[in-house]
Order: C-alpha cells, then sequence, then structure tokens
C-alpha cells in the first residue's frame, strides 16, 4: 500500500502541469533572467574608461606642466580618460551631445566644466584638483629649500644654479614617493550570488505546492478523493506519510534540476563548501515541506486560497531576503532582524551567504538549526492536526 | 441477518439537526434506497455510517463491529460512490481504478482482474486511456462508480450517483448497480430522484429533514397516499356546473381545473376513467388527450409533507 | 451595452484577485523605488565609507579623519555588521587607521592604512583620494618633523579648489526617482493588465459564452469592438491609477514637461501592453497556463530591457536582443526624458522616434490578433 500510494502520488504531480511548472521550470526560467541580467553588473561597477576634453586659453608657466600631469592619468594601466584638445565651441557641443563627460579650461586657476553631478564627473575633478595640488605642493616644498640652501654654508651665491638643482631634486622626490595600502578586501564579494541563493530559497518554499497539494488529495474534508481514501481499509498516516515522502522526492528533482541547470548551463560557481550546500537545500525543502503540511491541513479553506498563501507567504519571504533587491537583505538583517529570523526563505539564503562570504561556520550552523527547528515544529503542528480521524463537517 | 444497524444516530451542524434520532437496518443482500429531497440528510446519514463525520448521538454496527475509522476489517468489506466524482484528473481511466483498487488489494495479478471486471460492469472498456477531463458527463460518473466497486465490495454505498448524467448512462449504472446485487453484494442507495428508487429499490426509506417518514416496498409506501389513480384529461371550456358534478362522482379525493386540464384523483382504482368518459360523452364535452396514472412516491411525499419531492 | 455590463459583471466578481494584484504591485513599486535610491545611485558624488580608527584621534590622525570626512560620507554601523555592509555596499570601503600610527608615523616608521574594499568604481575614488592625501603627508613629513607645521602644509596644498562649472539645472535626483518609478511601472503594467485582461479574456472566450455570443443577434465585429474599448477604458483606468501614485510619491517633477512626456510614455506602453494582452488572450485560452505566460512575459521584459537593473549595467548582448521588446524603447525613453534639458527639436525628436516604434508594436500585435482570432472563428 505505502508503495502503491507512493508511486501514484509520484505520477499524480508530475502530470501536474501548473504545479511542475512553477516547481520546476519558473525557477529555471527567473534563474535565466538573473543570470542575463547580472552577469555584467559586477564588471561595470568597476570604472569605466571614459572620454574628456581640453581647452587651453591661455599659456603659462604651468601649461605644460598641466597637460603632461592630464597624459599620466589617460595612459598606461592606471588610464582613466581619453582626451581631446579642442577649442571651447567644439568642447560645448561635445558636452551637450554628451560625447565627454567634462572638460577643463587651463588657465592660471584651471577650470573643469561638467553638465551633471555623478561619479565621472567627480573623478574628473579630483584629477583636476590633484594636479593643481601637485603643483603647489611642489612650489611649497622649493620655497622651503631654496631658502634652505641660502642659509647653508656650502651655498656659492648662484641662485640660478641652486633653483636649478632645487628643481630637480623636488622632482626626483615627487617622482618617488609613493604610498601603499594595505589591502586586506574580501575575495567572495559577488553580491549576484545572493540572488541564486534566493532562487535556491524560493524554490524550496515553493516545493511546498508540491506537499500541500498531496496532502489535499488524502484529506476528507478537502476534496472528495480524500472521502474515498478516508473510508478505505489504510492507515491514514501511512498514507499521508508516503503521498509526503514521494512529494519531497518531487521537490528534490526539482531543486537538483536547478543546480545542475545553473551549475552547469549558467555556470554558477556555487564555491568548494558544495557538500554543505546541499546539505542546506535539503534541509530548506525540508522547510518547503513543513511549510506545505501546516498550510493543508491547519487552514480550512478551498485549495486555491491555499496556494494564494503558500506563493504569497514564499513571495514575500523572498522579498524580505533580498530577492527583488538584494539590499532589500541587508536594511532587514539591520534594522528589523526578527523578521528575517523567523523568514524560512531568509534562513536558506542566510546560511548560503554565511557559507560564501564568512571565513567561519558559526552562522551556517545557526541557520541549520533555525531551520530544523521550524520544520520540526511546522511538522508537529501538522501531525497533531492530521491525528483526528473525523471531521465535524465536510 | 442485517449488515447495518443504525439506533438513535444524531448530527447536528451546529444549531442544525442534520440527522435526527434515527434508526434503521440494511439487510444483507437487498438494495435500500434512501429517497429525499436536498438536505434531507441523505449524504449527512452515509458519511455518518462511514465515520466519516462526528456525530453526538447514536450507535452504528456494521457487519456486527462497531463502526470506527480504524475498523479496517469492516472497511475492507466496503464500497463507497460519492455523490461528487472522486477521481484524479492527472490519471487515466485505468490508473485511476487501479490507485483505488490498490488500496484494498495488494495482490497485483488479482487487481488486474478486478479492474477488467469493473471496466466491463460500467462499460468503459474502450476508454482506459482516457484522462477524466476527455470523459463526458455520463462516463465520468461511470468511472466514479467504478472506482468506488472495482474492488468486490459486499456492502456498496450510492450517493447520488446519477446526479447530471444523460439517460443512456443512467441506464447503463442503473443495469450496472442490479447486476452488483446479484452478484450479491448488498447496496445502500440514496437520491431524491423517485423512478430510479421505483426501477432499482427493493426497500425504501423516506427521509426529510433528517427523520424516517416511511419505510417499506414501493406498493407499501404507496398505499400510504391513500389513493390509487390519477386522471389527467385536457377539455377546452369545462363549465363550472361540471366541474361541481364529476366532484360528486365515487371515490374522488380532489379535483382541479387549470390551463384547460382537469386532474381528478381518485382513491380508489377501479372502472374510473369509463365512468367519467360516460359522463363526457352524455353531455357532449369535447376532450383531447386523457391519461390515467397509479400513483407515484411523489405523490406519496407530497402527502406525507405537503411539499412537492422535486426541487 | 449588454457586453459592456457584462464585461463589468465579470470584472466586479474577480475584484478580489485584481485589487490584491495591482496593490502588490504598487507595494512593490513603492518598495523598489525607496530602496532603488540606496542600490543603483548613479548621482553619487561621494564614496559610502567606514572608519575603523584604532588610534587616538588626534594631530596627524585627526587630520586624516577630517580630510576622508570631508570627501566621502562616513557611515555609522555596528562593527558586528561591518562585513554584511560591504557585502551589501553599504558602504565601499573600509578604512582602518591602526593604533599608534600617528607615532609611529611621526617617528618615520612607516604604518600602512587597511582597508577592504568592494572594488567598484567609488571605491576607487576613494582610494584615489586616500592615496593623494598619503603622499602629501609623506613628502612633508619627510622634510620636516613638527606635527602642526606639517599639518598646516597639508591642509594649505589641499585647499587648492577648483572651480567647476555646472552646465544643467535639472534637479537630477527627483528625475531619477522619477525614471526609476517609470521604469519599474514597466514590470507592473505588463503583469498587471496583461493578467486582468487575459482572465477577462478567457471568461468570456469560454466556449459557452462563445457560443452564445455567436449566435445572438450582435455582430461579430461589434462585439469584439465593444470588448476591445471595455479593455481599453480598464487599461486607461490602471494607466490613471499608476500616474496618480506617481504623482504622489515624486511629487512636483510629475507637474513639469518632463512629467508630461512620463505620462505621454507611459500612456502609450499601456496601450501597447493592452494589444500584447490583447495578443495573449487570443492565443491561450487555459486559465492555468495564464499566469505562467504572465509571469514570463513580464518578468522576461523587465529583466532584460532594464526596468529592475538599470540599462547601463546589462550585458551588451542582452541589450541587443531586447531591441525586438517594447519595453526596451519604453525604457529607453524614460531615459532619455530624465535627462532632457530643454524642448528643442535635437533632444525631442529621438523621444518621439519611439513613440512611432512602440505606435508600430501596438499595430503589429493588433494585426496578429486579427488573424488569429479570425482563424480560430473559422475553425469553430
Amino acid at each position: 500500500m505505502f508503495w502503491h500510494n507512493f508511486k501514484y502520488t509520484l505520477k499524480n504531480l508530475l502530470k501536474n502541469k501548473p504545479l511542475i511548472f512553477w516547481t520546476f521550470a519558473f525557477p529555471l526560467i527567473l534563474g535565466n533572467l538573473f543570470f542575463l541580467a547580472f552577469q555584467d553588473i559586477e564588471k561595470k561597477e568597476q570604472l569605466e574608461i571614459f572620454n574628456i576634453a581640453i581647452v587651453e586659453k591661455e599659456k603659462t608657466d604651468h601649461t605644460q606642466i598641466l597637460k603632461n600631469a592630464y597624459m599620466t592619468f589617460s595612459e598606461g594601466e592606471s588610464e582613466l580618460f581619453h582626451i581631446e584638445y579642442v577649442s571651447q565651441e567644439k568642447a560645448e557641443d561635445l558636452l551637450s551631445d554628451k560625447e565627454i563627460i567634462g572638460y577643463v579650461i587651463l588657465s592660471e586657476n584651471p577650470k573643469v566644466v561638467v553638465s551633471k553631478n555623478g561619479i565621472e564627473e567627480t573623478i574628473l575633478k579630483t584629477v583636476t584638483e590633484s594636479i593643481v595640488e601637485e603643483i603647489s605642493l611642489a612650489t611649497t616644498i622649493q620655497k622651503e629649500k631654496i631658502i634652505d640652501g641660502l642659509s647653508k654654508p656650502e651655498f656659492d651665491g648662484n641662485i640660478e644654479f641652486l633653483k636649478i638643482q632645487v628643481q630637480k631634486e623636488v622632482e626626483e622626490i615627487l617622482k618617488n614617493t609613493t604610498v601603499s595600502l594595505k589591502d586586506n578586501s574580501p575575495t567572495n564579494l559577488s553580491y549576484t550570488m545572493v540572488e541564486f541563493y534566493t532562487l535556491i530559497a524560493m524554490t524550496c518554499l515553493y516545493g511546498g505546492m508540491l506537499t500541500m497539494t498531496s496532502i489535499n488529495n488524502n484529506l476528507a474534508n478537502m476534496c472528495s478523493t480524500g472521502k474515498r481514501i478516508a473510508v478505505a481499509p489504510t492507515k491514514k498516516r501511512n498514507v499521508i506519510f508516503s503521498s509526503v515522502l514521494a512529494s519531497f522526492l518531487v521537490q528534490l528533482l526539482g531543486l537538483a534540476l536547478l543546480f545542475i541547470y545553473t551549475i552547469f548551463v549558467l555556470n554558477v560557481d556555487y564555491g568548494n563548501k558544495i557538500f554543505f550546500i546541499f546539505l542546506l537545500s535539503i534541509l530548506g525543502s525540508l522547510a518547503g515541506v513543513a511549510l506545505g503540511c501546516i498550510i493543508a491541513t491547519l487552514l480550512k479553506t478551498n485549495e486555491n486560497t491555499k496556494i494564494g498563501i503558500l506563493l504569497a507567504v514564499t513571495m514575500s519571504g523572498s522579498f524580505f531576503s533580498g530577492m527583488m533587491g538584494i539590499t532589500m537583505k541587508y536594511q532587514i538583517d539591520k534594522n528589523i532582524p526578527i523578521i528575517n529570523y523567523l523568514n524560512p526563505a531568509n534562513m536558506i539564503t542566510d546560511g548560503l551567504y554565511s557559507l560564501y562570504y564568512y571565513q567561519t561556520n558559526t552562522k551556517f550552523y545557526f541557520n541549520v538549526i533555525s531551520l530544523l527547528i521550524f520544520s520540526a515544529l511546522l511538522i508537529i503542528l501538522s501531525i497533531e492536526e492530521l491525528r483526528r480521524q473525523k471531521y465535524d463537517s465536510i | 441477518m442485517n449488515c447495518i444497524e443504525i439506533k438513535n444516530l444524531t448530527k447536528k451542524y451546529k444549531d442544525v439537526k442534520a440527522v435526527d434520532n434515527l434508526s434503521f437496518e440494511v439487510k444483507e443482500g437487498e438494495i435500500l434506497g434512501l429517497l429525499g429531497p436536498n438536505g434531507s440528510g441523505k449524504s449527512t446519514t452515509i458519511n455518518c455510517i462511514l465515520s466519516l463525520l462526528n456525530y453526538e448521538k447514536g450507535e452504528i454496527k456494521i457487519f456486527n463491529t462497531l463502526m470506527s475509522p480504524t475498523a479496517y476489517e469492516v472497511k475492507k468489506q466496503i464500497g463507497v460512490v460519492f455523490q461528487d466524482v472522486a477521481v484524479f484528473d492527472n490519471l487515466t481511466v485505468y490508473e485511476n481504478i487501479d490507485y483505488f483498487c490498490g488500496l484494498y488489494i495488494n495482490s497485483k495479478e488479482k487487481r488486474k482482474e478486478y479492474i477488467k471486471d469493473a471496466l466491463d460492469l460500467v462499460e468503459l472498456n474502450e476508454f482506459t486511456n482516457y484522462y477524466p477531463k476527455q470523459l463526458s458527463g455520463g462516463l465520468l460518473r461511470r468511472l466514479n462508480i467504478a472506482c468506488g466497486i472495482a474492488h468486490k465490495p459486499k456492502l456498496i454505498f450510492l450517493d447520488e450517483p446519477t446526479v447530471a448524467v444523460d439517460p443512456q448512462s443512467r441506464n447503463s449504472i442503473l443495469e450496472g448497480i442490479k447486476k452488483l446485487r446479484d452478484l450479491g453484494s448488498t447496496i445502500v442507495y440514496t437520491t431524491h430522484y423517485m423512478e430510479e428508487v421505483e426501477i432499482l429499490c427493493d426497500r425504501i426509506i423516506i427521509l426529510d429533514n433528517g427523520k424516517i417518514l416511511a419505510t417499506g416496498d414501493k406498493d407499501e409506501l404507496k398505499k400510504l397516499a391513500k389513493i390509487e389513480e390519477k386522471v389527467t384529461i385536457e377539455i377546452m371550456d369545462l363549465k363550472k356546473s361540471h366541474i361541481k358534478e364529476i366532484e360528486h362522482f365515487p371515490n374522488v379525493e380532489n379535483i382541479s381545473y387549470e390551463n384547460n386540464t382537469l386532474q381528478i384523483v381518485y382513491k380508489k382504482g377501479k372502472n374510473n376513467v369509463v365512468e367519467l368518459l360516460e359522463y363526457l360523452n352524455q353531455n357532449k364535452i369535447k376532450y383531447n388527450k386523457i391519461f390515467s396514472e397509479r400513483p407515484s412516491l411523489n405523490d406519496v411525499f407530497l402527502y406525507l409533507t405537503g411539499k412537492e419531492l422535486r426541487d | 451595452m449588454i457586453v459592456f455590463k457584462t464585461f463589468l459583471k465579470v470584472l466586479n466578481k474577480n475584484k478580489g484577485i485584481i485589487l490584491l494584484y495591482t496593490l502588490i504591485l504598487l507595494i512593490f513599486a513603492y518598495f523598489n523605488m525607496e530602496n532603488g535610491e540606496t542600490t543603483t545611485n548613479f548621482y553619487a558624488e561621494k564614496t559610502d565609507i567606514y572608519i575603523l580608527l584604532e588610534d587616538e584621534n588626534i594631530g596627524l590622525t585627526k587630520n586624516l579623519v577630517d580630510y576622508l570626512k570631508s570627501v566621502s560620507l562616513v557611515k555609522e554601523i555596528k562593527e558586528e555588521k561591518l562585513e554584511d555592509a560591504l557585502f551589501y555596499r553599504d558602504v565601499s570601503m573600509i578604512i582602518k587607521i591602526p593604533k599608534n600610527y600617528r607615532i609611529d608615523t611621526l617617528n618615520g616608521i612607516n604604518r600602512e592604512i587597511e582597508i577592504q574594499s568592494t572594488g567598484d568604481y567609488t571605491a576607487s575614488l576613494e582610494k584615489m583620494l586616500l592615496e593623494k592625501y598619503l603622499r602629501i603627508q609623506k613628502i612633508y613629513l619627510n622634510e620636516q618633523l613638527e606635527e602642526t607645521k606639517v599639518i598646516e602644509q597639508i591642509n594649505e596644498t589641499l585647499n587648492k579648489k577648483v572651480t567647476v562649472e555646472l552646465t544643467s539645472t535639472l534637479d537630477r535626483s527627483s528625475l531619477s526617482k522619477a525614471k526609476l518609478y517609470f521604469n519599474f511601472s514597466n514590470y507592473a503594467i505588463l503583469a498587471g493588465l496583461v493578467f486582468v485582461i487575459c482572465l477577462m479574456l478567457t471568461i468570456f472566450k469560454e466556449e459557452k459564452i462563445k457560443k452564445r455570443t455567436l449566435v445572438s443577434s450582435l455582430n461579430y465585429k461589434k462585439y469584439n469592438r465593444i470588448l476591445f474599448l471595455s479593455n481599453g477604458l480598464f487599461t486607461i483606468i490602471l494607466w490613471l491609477l499608476y500616474v496618480l501614485l506617481g504623482f504622489v510619491l515624486i511629487g512636483k517633477t510629475m507637474l513639469s514637461y518632463h512629467g508630461l512626456f512620463f505620462m505621454i510614455n507611459s500612456f502609450i506602453f499601456s496601450m501597447c501592453a493592452l494589444s500584447i494582452a490583447l495578443l495573449i488572450g487570443n492565443v491561450s485560452q487555459n486559465k492555468e497556463a495564464l499566469s505562467g505566460i504572465v509571469n514570463v512575459v513580464a518578468l522576461g521584459s523587465s529583466f532584460l530591457c532594464g526596468a529592475f537593473v538599470p540599462m547601463e549595467f546589462l550585458p551588451k548582448s542582452v541589450v541587443k536582443i531586447s531591441h525586438v521588446l517594447p519595453s526596451y524603447w519604453f525604457i529607453k525613453n524614460n531615459d532619455l526624458i530624465s535627462n532632457l534639458e530643454q524642448i528643442s527639436l535635437k533632444e525631442v525628436h529621438p523621444i518621439i522616434t519611439n513613440f512611432a516604434i512602440l505606435i508600430g508594436f501596438i499595430i503589429i500585435f493588433s494585426i496578429g490578433t486579427n488573424l488569429i482570432s479570425k482563424k480560430k472563428l473559422k475553425q469553430s
């Protein structure tokens, strides 16, 4: 009987097209869209080389120095922008056609013209500032060194020579003084991974729909097939357990499909802790089963409403764990953490995120335990409700 | 030998008594009809018997065993055909029958044989690979029956199995039920179609508001109505004086004239039509159609409750 | 009139699910806008950073902190949340000034500032600014060791400001907010409108009603026209709803010519969504398949055309493919409108072209619908 029911539950679920669409195909479609939309977003976070123009309005002592300084930013490894040397009218045209980010008018006090505020505009401004500062820095040090040199006993009275010497010395200093920062940036910073984590979470919880449907089929107060099963000489416990087991299997199948697709087709790199990821996903599916159980048993309403409620719970869970905007999870964790402590979608997402990003596994195990508690609690409640054999009304 | 014994069954939905102190038994080998209008408590009674519903009071024994959700030995002997079609849309005709049959019978070989018998009985052999959605209403009902009886139960409950079914399918269904009885099953049949009960049932219980109004075979019940003949005749422009005279004919219980149709109900059914026709001829009254009927169970119900059985 | 009344009746019967759907979409639109400002802020001028200060905040160290505060936005975050803050780009850089940094630096010992960065462009900017400062500090320190003098010199050097002229006077933040809202409305309009109209159409087309309307005295063409007008009316109502919400969320900007263009754009797009809905409703008769199709169409065109992730962030190949979708032209237009400096032929011309393309889509979809519906009529 157990396997008889198991077999037919499998058949019933796998042939249920809308159900299979939502639990199998929809996550794959969503995964594809995430992939297409996000595959470049992190590359594009880095600076792209942009265009600027330089207008030479009047020649001063510094003009060449300034031009050389800009040149250093438009070549080599740390290239920031391309430079065009044009007349002022041409520069204005280029700016209004959005061909360039802005232009610099070289004079005693260089002036930056941009059309709007923005990061690239800020960079142009910063570069210009640092060039001007560099000149000022050089002048200051030169002055001091000349005064120093004048008062030194070995000074031979040749001021011009001293000046040239100092100038060379300062150039050397400016050229050779570099600073270094100690970069401790974490390696796994790809936040689009969270999108895929929420996708896994959503798939796990959507799977609850399978459990819900098959339990509904077994309940005398939900549908007429349930009545038939209730009058058959079978233990209700066995029928429901085998139905749930079959649903769980179908759900894992859907999850496996998602993993296979994302890993082999979309080339998502889940990292080297794949065993832990599978473990958490299976537990997540268990949470989905539990969610399906509780909605199927505790709510006394029609099947469509039940599906609606399950979808609403899953979607808001995914929403709060960052599916519709990755920072949503962070904002909730930061400001209203209680929501995400209770949110099964977040337990899954956060567990996977912890594996990916944190050095330690404490938070991962915290989420594992949360999922276990969540599932156990709901399943116990469902069993309590299912123990009843007779109904007050059908 | 009694298959089912029910004593003082009472079931309430909130404050409404759906079944009110009901007591009756079902004898082995009979087709018992539970007749009553919608909402009279037929389905509730069956659901109580099957231990699907909680009830306030009463005792239900099937095959001399107290019925409970865990009375698996008893349940093995029971087959139920519910009012709503209870099949899975995603399984074929064959798979549906196999699934429900498999809840009773473990042996695959035996099941195969039983399913074939069930398909023969409801004449669905040609449709084994169809999905329920592809079946017409009548065929679907037949599948519904096959799912309930494939495991060859000794006791079968059929709850309105012919609702919304075309005449051809209905006949096939009724024939099938008779066959089941002939094969030795006891059948409890609920319906609000009195014609079916008349054709099919060995014994009838008339229910209304959760109470038994009458029990007996159809002839016994018809006697209750205290009428034996009903004559309907179409006459154009019958004068009031004539109606008065006819009213005083012997055995006339009731007379009405509406829309050029005269209806006369007689207490006893002898030579009434002859006498009426003679009178009409003598008075040169022209008439068109005339027909005489024996009273139906509807008349019995009307007599007992003062309302029609039909919706 | 009968058709229209039936339409209203069906609408009324399904008001629960329609209201629910619309409400959820409006809530999403709202959340997306509120949240969107922090995620994809194109007009950031300063980098969000966190300063992990382990040294005493005096002298050289204090001057560095003050400098960082002046060139970037320093955030207050609980230390245990720092890792998360970096991952979710709440800050682009964490700058750690180690203990005894000031003393050691003054004594000529090389102490490195520690950074953790997301590596994005605001982090690059911050790194540039920080390195510039440290270099200036180092040069002056090499020349002399008196702390106050060095600080004075650093600040004097950094004080050399460059004049910046801004040619545009547009209220960028408000316009970008409006753009964000209307871009998201791409999803809301598609999902909401297509779902509801397809639902209505399938209910109308259900066999029984179909036969009854076919044999009734009502002319088939007229029937179709009235059904179309009813759906059109519903579209306009929904569009008005979104525009209204736009006024509530965006405010004053909606009253400018930008607002007017945004409204025209979304109106044409709503009509385009209507024609898509009619097409889908005519192709698919299956109520169960409907929500699947709607979700795929709405989510698909929203993701691929930049309603969720700005178009600038999408791979070039995706953007190329998305040219075949009406959403692309709608969103592109939102972008053009938000950058509109003045009403001039040069600037308005591309917007009008996009309008025309959208109308072209409407015509194509309508012809398609007509062909299919005629074919189906003959078959039945």
